[in-house]
């Protein structure tokens, strides 16, 4: 069996499984099986050595933690504080709600590393909100679900996790590579929102005294340090990226449970098993993701796609587009965590080759996976929050496509300039190269 | 399906969730030990926290998945069309039976791997390795039970079939 044929059959299988609305993760497992059991050289076992081998992880661990993290944050009402403290900051430009929306969004992709937590927490506060002052409900649901994907890009990040230990890149490097990209995503957003609110007259609110800023921001100061904690200790070298989510889970316990006191002892099963069972479900997939990139190395595919590139002879920005447009279309049917390892793995030797720094591929991959998180047929962030508007995914389509628009351009950016990328690990991390 | 029966599954369902809690919270446990044994002399370094922490995360993954299959919560992809009522019927029996299919190569391929990794010892703590591999064919038993639940409702039109979002 060549790379072709072998390539073919994995996705072949894996398509019409998930046509047939087999799970993703599942699929992904069942597609490599027939290749297992034909080949004289490979057994069935291997699947599971395979899975073993990906969840046998000491820093995908991280992945539980920081969503329980979050989920913490948000039972314990840290988030109303966060929008308290946005409300004063932007709430009196036109549009008030979406521009705190968008920056309630940032702050928490400061605590979280993961998207559907924000959409989830921000969602059930902002759209109701939004609603009552007269936004159009599709307009929150698509401001929501566009915002919350800066919870990947903005460091911590669940997505740069699994990049980093399946690709073998300095976590705390990438990082410090989101922070300007997920801002770049945040302004961009906030233009669109400008430009609604200017056209459909959203209301803005009073000036905010000086008094209230400091009285917002004095409320929402132990959560703001939670970012500096986590990303100063883990670029500072003090813990690793898994002792960095534990540290977070512990800080936003007794933030909780001791200092704000929103959040009970009672409350707690319910949270660790909402997350341990998120987490779960996401991360099963790493599993079978794995024993299906197995397979694609093992008949060489990713060597066969660097020889078709080379034929065509493009350049760095040239293959960096072409990376951008797998990972935008990958993203848009399965989840980022399986892309990742099977995206990831194939085409960094074409991206290497084209002489691309590891982390700005890393980069370009994660912020294309993260439009996958809000555009159908497989957008969870979207879902959650159509779910949280009572209106249908179809009905927020077009407000959602206004949106991204702006944030493709960030992405274009990201594509051609690098040095967006690669300024602030380079500034602050003394041996990166 | 008798209530009996459905009771018995109740209660396992409820065990997993007990068990993936407990897990979660305990797992929080060597990896705080391992922070404070760095900075402090108060406990020594163990190295066996980090690799009883994998451990416990590979069961944290398969209990979750294990939950995930009875409460239909796995991510699917939903790409065609709506059908009418017998096009509903045909795809949910097609999802149906192939997940049942998937569970019984997780059950036969798991126990092989599993009875494969009886002879051995982890490498830090010294654990069998069994007790880790057997998560598999326990994977694959439960799910052949809860999709045979499903299946059970199916056919007498009780239950939704489609996995969607948790």
């Amino acid at each position: 069996m060549g790379p072709l044929e072998a390539g073919l059959l994995l996705f072949g299988v894996f398509g019409v499984l998930v046509l047939i609305r087999i799970p993703v993760s599942v699929a992904l497992g069942l597609a490599s099986v027939p290749i297992f059991l034909i080949h004289d050289r490979l057994s069935i076992t291997l699947l599971f050595t395979e899975m073993f081998r990906a969840y046998n992880s000491f820093l995908l661990l991280a992945v539980p933690f920081f969503l329980l993290a979050a989920n913490l944050m948000n039972a314990a009402g840290i988030t109303d504080r966060m929008i308290r403290l946005c409300r004063a900051l932007v709430g009196w430009m036109p549009g008030g709600l979406g521009h705190v929306n968008v920056s309630v969004s940032m702050l928490f992709a400061g605590i979280s590393g993961s998207s559907t937590a924000d959409a989830a927490g921000i969602g059930s506060l902002m759209i109701p909100a939004m609603e009552k002052e007269g936004y159009d409900t599709p307009v929150s649901v698509a401001i929501t679900a566009c915002s919350s994907v800066m919870g990947v890009i903005i460091p911590p990040s669940v997505l740069m996790i699994v990049w980093g230990g399946v690709m073998s890149v300095s976590i705390g490097g990438l990082f410090l590579a989101g922070v300007i990209p997920g801002i770049l995503i945040g302004g961009s957003m906030m233009v669109a929102v400008y430009i609604y609110a200017l056209k459909r007259g959203y209301p803005r609110y009073p000036f905010p005294t000086v008094r209230e800023v400091v009285a917002s921001f004095l409320s929402s100061f132990f959560a703001l340090m939670t970012p500096v904690l986590i990303v100063g200790g883990i670029v500072g070298g003090y813990f690793t990226p898994t002792e960095a989510s534990v540290i977070a889970v512990l800080y936003s316990m007794i933030l909780g449970l001791f200092v704000y006191r929103n959040l009970g002892f009672k409350k707690l099963p319910g949270v660790f098993y909402e997350s341990a069972r998120f987490a779960a479900i996401a991360l099963f997939a790493v599993g079978t993701a794995s024993a299906f990139s197995f397979l694609l190395a093992f008949f060489q595919v990713p060597k066969a796609l660097v020889s078709m590139f080379a034929d065509l002879s493009m350049g760095s920005v040239q293959t960096a587009l072409v990376v951008a447009g797998c990972f935008l279309v990958i993203g848009m049917f399965i989840d980022a965590i399986p892309a990742i390892i099977i995206l990831g793995t194939v085409l960094w030797p074409v991206a290497e080759t084209a002489g691309m720094h590891p982390i700005h591929f890393a980069i370009i991959g994660i912020v294309s996976l993260a439009f996958g998180l809000v555009t159908p047929p497989y957008g969870l962030c979207l879902l959650i929050s159509c779910s949280i508007g009572k209106i249908r995914v179809i009905d927020a389509l077009r407000d959602t496509t206004i949106i991204l628009f702006p944030m493709l351009i960030v992405l274009l950016g990201i594509v051609l300039l690098p040095e967006l990328v690669l300024w602030l690990p380079r500034l602050l991390m003394p041996h990166f190269n | 399906m008798g209530g009996g029966v459905r009771r018995l599954l109740n209660c396992y369902y409820s065990l997993l969730q007990i068990l993936l809690t407990a897990m979660l919270g305990l797992l929080l446990v060597p990896v705080t030990l391992q922070i404070v044994a760095r900075y402090s002399n108060v406990i020594p370094r163990y190295i066996w926290t980090e690799e009883i922490a994998r451990f416990a995360f590979v069961w944290i993954i398969m209990i979750g998945s294990i939950i995930a299959i009875r409460d239909k919560s796995h991510f699917i992809v939903d790409v065609l069309p709506e059908f009418g009522r017998t096009g509903r019927k045909v795809l949910g029996a097609i999802t149906l039976v192939t997940m049942f299919l998937a569970g019984a190569i997780f059950t036969y391929g798991g126990w092989k791997f599993a009875v494969f990794g009886s002879i051995q010892h982890s490498e830090l703590a010294g654990l069998p390795m069994l007790a880790i591999y057997i998560a598999w064919p326990v994977l694959g038993v439960s799910w052949l039970i809860f999709t045979t639940e499903q299946i059970y409702d199916f056919i007498r039109d009780t239950g939704e079939v489609a996995h969607g979002t948790p």
